[in-house]
This record gives C-alpha cells, sequence and structure tokens, in this order.
C-alpha cells in the first residue's frame, strides 16, 4: 500500500529574535504544500533565508504567487531588477542611494507590500550585504514605560527626508523632485490584525507630530539604534543563487555599501499588501 | 633730498563677486600701513589672498594683530596646527567630515569671530584639498526684490547636531545627544549688519526656520545655499606652498574640499575676535 508523505518544512532558527534558513528543496518550495507554514515562519521570524535555491524568473514569481500573489512592481514589471547601474535603472538608481540606509518600503503607501523576495544573481566583490532588523520583536522588548511613551506618537514620512541621507546639500531641482513624491502619517506603532505590534521607523520617518525638532530626533533615532542592535538585527551575506523574503511590515532593511559600477544584480517580487499600515 | 615715496596698496579682483588678490609685500604687510585697507577690501570682497608670501609662524600672528584683536585659540597665543594627520589630532577624520559641508564659523555663540587666516605648509596633491568661499553679502544683494521680502524677518534655528546629520545620517543616540548638548541658537537669516549691508545666514548648521512647515523650511534653507554656493559668488582656492587667505567669517560660507587624510597637508590658523554680535533676533 503506497504511503503519501506529507512534505515536511524543514528550518533552523538564525537567532532567536530574527531571522531562519529553509532547507527544502526547490521542488518541495514550488510544490505549494509548505506555504503555510513558510508565511507563519515569515511573520515569526521576520526573514528567511532559502541559501543557494537557484530560482530562475519564472519560479520565483511561481514561489511568490505560492505564498499570496504578485504585486506588480514599479512600471509594471514582474521581476524587478535591482541595481545601482544607471544603464538598468537610469533615474531609479539614483532613489535606490537611499537604500543604503535603514528603511521600510511603502510608508507612503496606505497599504504596504507585506513582504519583498530577493535572489542573487550576481554578487558584488565587496560589500554589498543585506542587513535586516525585526522591528516587532524589538518593540517587544523595549521597556513597559517607553512602550507607554509612544504608544500614540504619529511620524510624518516622505522619501525627500530619505534622500538627505545621501545628499545632504541637494539642489532644489532634486528637492522639488523627491518633495512631489508626497508625504504620509503614519503610527510610530502600528498594530497588525493579529494583534502584534511593530515599529515603523527607518529613513523615511521626519518627524514625530508635536514634539520639538530635538525630541522627535532622539526618539527616532534612539529607537532605530535599539531596533537594529544585535538580538534584532541579521546581515546576510549573499552567495549566487540565494533567496531571501523578509516581512516587509516588520522589519527594517538596508544594503550596505558597494560600488555601483561592480554589475551586482538582484531580482525582486513582491507579496501584495493585505494590511493598511493602520485600520 | 631724500623723498619718502609711500607704497601703494595693490590688489587684483579675483571674479566680479567674490575675492581678490592683495599683491603688497611682506614686509609693508607687517607694517600694518594697509591694515585699515584690508579691513574694508575684506568686508568688500569676502576673501582676501596673499599668494606665496610665506610668512613664518610668529610673523602670521604679528599679520593678524594688525587687522584687528587676536583670537586665541586653547592656551596658545600662536597659530593653531590644521591637520588630518592621527598623529597630531585622533579625532581627524570626525573633523574632516564636518569641515565638508558649506558653513559659517561660530553659529552657536553671541558674537561670531570676525575672520580666518590660513596659510598653507604641506598642500595636498593637486586637484583635492581646496577651500571653498561663498559670499553671502553679495548673494543677498542679488535676490529679486520678492525674494528679499519674503526672507527679510524669517529665523532659522541653528545647531551642531543639525550638521552631524550631514556626515552621520544614522547616528547613534549617545552622539546625538552628546551633539545636542552644546546648544542651539535661533538666527537671523538675514543679518543687517551695523554697516547696513545684509548677508545671507545659512550653512549646515541651519535646522529648521521658524514658523514654517518643513518642506518650506527645506526649500528656503537649502534653495539659498545653492544660490549662494553657485559659481558667481564662489571661490575654491587651490592651495600652493605660502599662501595666506583670510575670509570675512560674518559675509561668508566655506568648507574643505576633500583630501586623502594621510597626504600630510599641513595648514595654519589665526583668527580675528568678532567685532559685531548676530543681529537680535526680536
Amino acid at each position: 500500500m503506497p504511503v503519501i508523505e506529507k512534505t515536511r518544512l524543514r528550518s533552523e532558527q538564525i537567532k532567536p529574535k530574527i531571522g531562519s534558513r529553509i532547507l527544502n528543496s526547490k521542488a518541495e518550495l514550488l510544490s505549494g504544500d509548505l506555504s503555510d507554514e513558510i508565511n507563519d515562519l515569515l511573520e515569526k521570524s521576520g526573514v528567511l533565508i532559502f541559501p543557494e535555491v537557484h530560482f530562475n524568473d519564472d519560479e520565483q514569481m511561481q514561489f511568490t504567487n505560492l505564498l499570496g500573489g504578485l504585486a506588480k512592481e514599479i512600471r509594471g514589471e514582474q521581476i524587478f531588477k535591482v541595481s545601482l547601474d544607471k544603464s538598468v535603472n537610469q533615474k531609479v538608481a539614483e532613489y535606490l542611494k537611499g537604500s543604503l540606509y535603514w528603511h521600510i518600503d511603502g510608508t507612503m503607501n496606505t497599504v504596504p507590500i507585506r513582504a519583498s523576495m530577493l535572489s542573487a544573481k550576481v554578487l558584488s566583490p565587496e560589500g554589498g550585504d543585506t542587513d535586516f532588523a525585526n522591528t516587532a520583536t524589538s518593540y517587544e522588548d523595549l521597556p513597559t514605560e517607553t512602550k507607554d511613551k509612544i504608544a500614540d506618537l504619529r511620524v510624518v514620512h516622505s522619501l525627500w527626508r530619505s534622500q538627505f541621507y545621501h545628499t545632504p546639500e541637494p539642489s532644489m531641482e532634486q528637492i522639488e523632485d523627491w518633495q512631489s513624491k508626497g508625504e504620509a502619517e503614519l503610527p510610530l506603532v502600528c498594530t497588525h490584525k493579529s494583534g502584534r505590534k511593530s515599529m515603523v521607523l527607518g529613513n523615511t520617518a521626519h518627524y514625530v507630530t508635536g514634539v520639538d525638532p530635538k525630541k522627535s530626533y532622539r526618539i527616532l533615532h534612539g529607537l532605530r539604534e535599539f531596533a537594529t542592535s544585535e538580538p534584532y538585527s541579521y546581515r546576510h551575506k549573499w552567495s549566487v543563487g540565494d533567496t531571501v523574503i523578509w516581512d516587509n511590515r516588520t522589519s527594517l532593511h538596508r544594503a550596505t555599501p558597494y560600488d555601483p559600477d561592480c554589475g551586482r544584480m538582484m531580482h525582486r517580487t513582491i507579496l501584495q499588501g493585505t494590511e493598511a499600515w493602520e485600520n | 633730498m631724500a623723498t619718502a615715496t609711500k607704497t601703494r596698496f595693490e590688489y587684483e579682483d579675483i571674479k566680479p563677486k567674490i575675492g581678490s588678490r592683495i599683491l603688497n609685500d611682506k614686509q609693508s604687510l607687517l607694517s600694518g600701513e594697509f591694515a585699515s585697507e584690508i579691513r574694508d577690501l575684506l568686508e568688500a570682497r569676502g576673501v582676501l589672498v596673499f599668494p606665496k608670501i610665506d610668512f613664518t609662524e610668529d610673523e602670521q600672528v604679528a599679520f593678524t594683530k594688525t587687522l584687528g584683536k587676536f583670537a586665541p585659540e586653547g592656551d596658545d597665543e600662536g597659530v593653531t596646527k590644521i591637520t588630518l594627520d592621527v598623529k597630531e589630532n585622533p579625532q581627524s577624520a570626525e573633523y574632516l567630515k564636518g569641515s565638508l559641508y558649506w558653513h559659517i564659523d561660530g553659529t552657536r555663540n553671541e558674537v561670531p569671530i570676525l575672520a580666518s587666516l590660513l596659510s598653507c605648509k604641506v598642500p595636498s596633491p593637486k586637484g583635492t584639498g581646496n577651500t571653498g568661499f561663498s559670499n553671502t553679502y553679495a548673494a543677498y544683494e542679488d535676490l529679486p526684490d520678492d525674494k528679499k521680502a519674503e526672507i527679510d524677518d524669517l529665523h532659522v534655528m541653528h545647531a551642531p547636531w543639525a550638521s552631524l546629520f550631514y556626515y552621520s545620517p544614522e547616528p547613534a543616540l549617545a552622539m546625538l545627544k552628546g551633539m545636542q548638548a552644546i546648544g542651539e541658537k535661533e538666527l537671523p537669516l538675514v543679518w543687517e549688519h551695523k554697516s547696513g549691508r545684509k548677508s545671507l545666514v545659512l550653512g549646515c548648521t541651519s535646522h529648521h526656520v521658524i514658523g514654517v512647515d518643513h518642506t518650506k523650511s527645506a526649500e528656503l534653507i537649502h534653495g539659498l545655499r545653492e544660490w549662494a554656493t553657485s559659481p558667481q559668488f564662489t571661490y575654491s582656492h587651490a592651495w600652493e606652498i605660502g599662501d595666506l587667505v583670510i575670509w570675512d567669517n560674518t559675509g561668508t560660507m566655506h568648507r574643505a574640499e576633500a583630501y586623502d587624510p594621510t597626504c600630510g597637508r599641513m595648514m595654519l590658523r589665526t583668527k580675528l575676535e568678532g567685532e559685531e554680535p548676530w543681529a537680535d533676533v526680536n
């Protein structure tokens, strides 16, 4: 009598507060049998690593769909080529300099993407690691008095503020271009449908409303420093063929500096958002 | 009968809106006979260059004292060595980072220094380590009248901690708190000097314009900085050994241009005490 064995998720924890490696084969991942477990672990760990799984673009899109659907990338592409090379991305290469600093994608959208998936195609000879920080587990570990103090704070996010990180003396033309992308006010502490809470921080976080500038900068940079400290952060050193997914609502991420002309190439897909920042 | 001929004050302009070269010799400069002409020209031109004047340390101090009140740095009455050599200055890397952006010295003091004098002992390789100057009097004067009217009564919060974000946009909280402890100061965006002349008060210590929203504030601070540092109002001095440059700190911004900290560049600085407080903000 044939025995049908259900595929089991094989994973190992990277750190207690962030990250897991998933060790199943490509075929097992693409079977769809593991999707619910992967989604659960993604929420719990923040970041999942699929070491040298070597998805091609079709397989990456298929896997993305299995986990909850493929969103259209900027300009409608399904696979977005992440590169600082101007010949690949032209204007976008300029904005991507902001990705060298801790940030959350989609802080200016009502419904942020749920997760991003990145696959390494060409590595940079030096640098070009990706750092992740878990803003849910770091929030949980804040002292109660800090949680009370920040519970109702609201933060204005803007792309234009994030561009000052790499271009502190911009021209008016740059400022007007950046400012045309708008800004959005979000809660500092976001409560998910699940009841879980996480902090919305990063280089788009410009100021806390109704608080003087000195204090506002201390709040935002103090919490960013805590959230990105060792227990809550993980640096991924890429091998060609690695795929990484992170829960965008509960992770800050950044690339470490690398030569923009070195040819580093990552292929990204994104998972559609399922929840607004606030309900 | 011997006729005593008074030496003439000789100079040439570098650009129409900024900078002059002084061509008199060392002895006549040290005699102090042109001190008032030099002071007037400094205020008018923002930056004065004394090409290859080759002052010794003592001569630089003596020359400084002909122009006003010598401002000692630290305990020393002499020149201050400006170098990024870590053997001489362990904080050098931090110092360089902050000086690479347009700024005015002393935005947190009641009375900013009048002027700095910098001389070159060892230059950095050609194309690096220039010092840039921007004439903030000329930049104000050339603004359209409606822009002048818009900004004449605005005030700006200046803070060293604002400049921290230029070179360290993700500071540790302890670093941020340390910089914030230095203080901050509200200054007029347009400084009407006792002479009646007006200059812009800008630079990387400018945090925000008081009473306007963040978007507008950034447009004002950066739009005016871009204007004031555009080519017609700026001069970038490429140093030769023996050059001395004076700049009017009350009517210019300045910055260092990047250079290799290990190249041995060595400059000597003296300063003149300020004579006029920032215009009252009230």
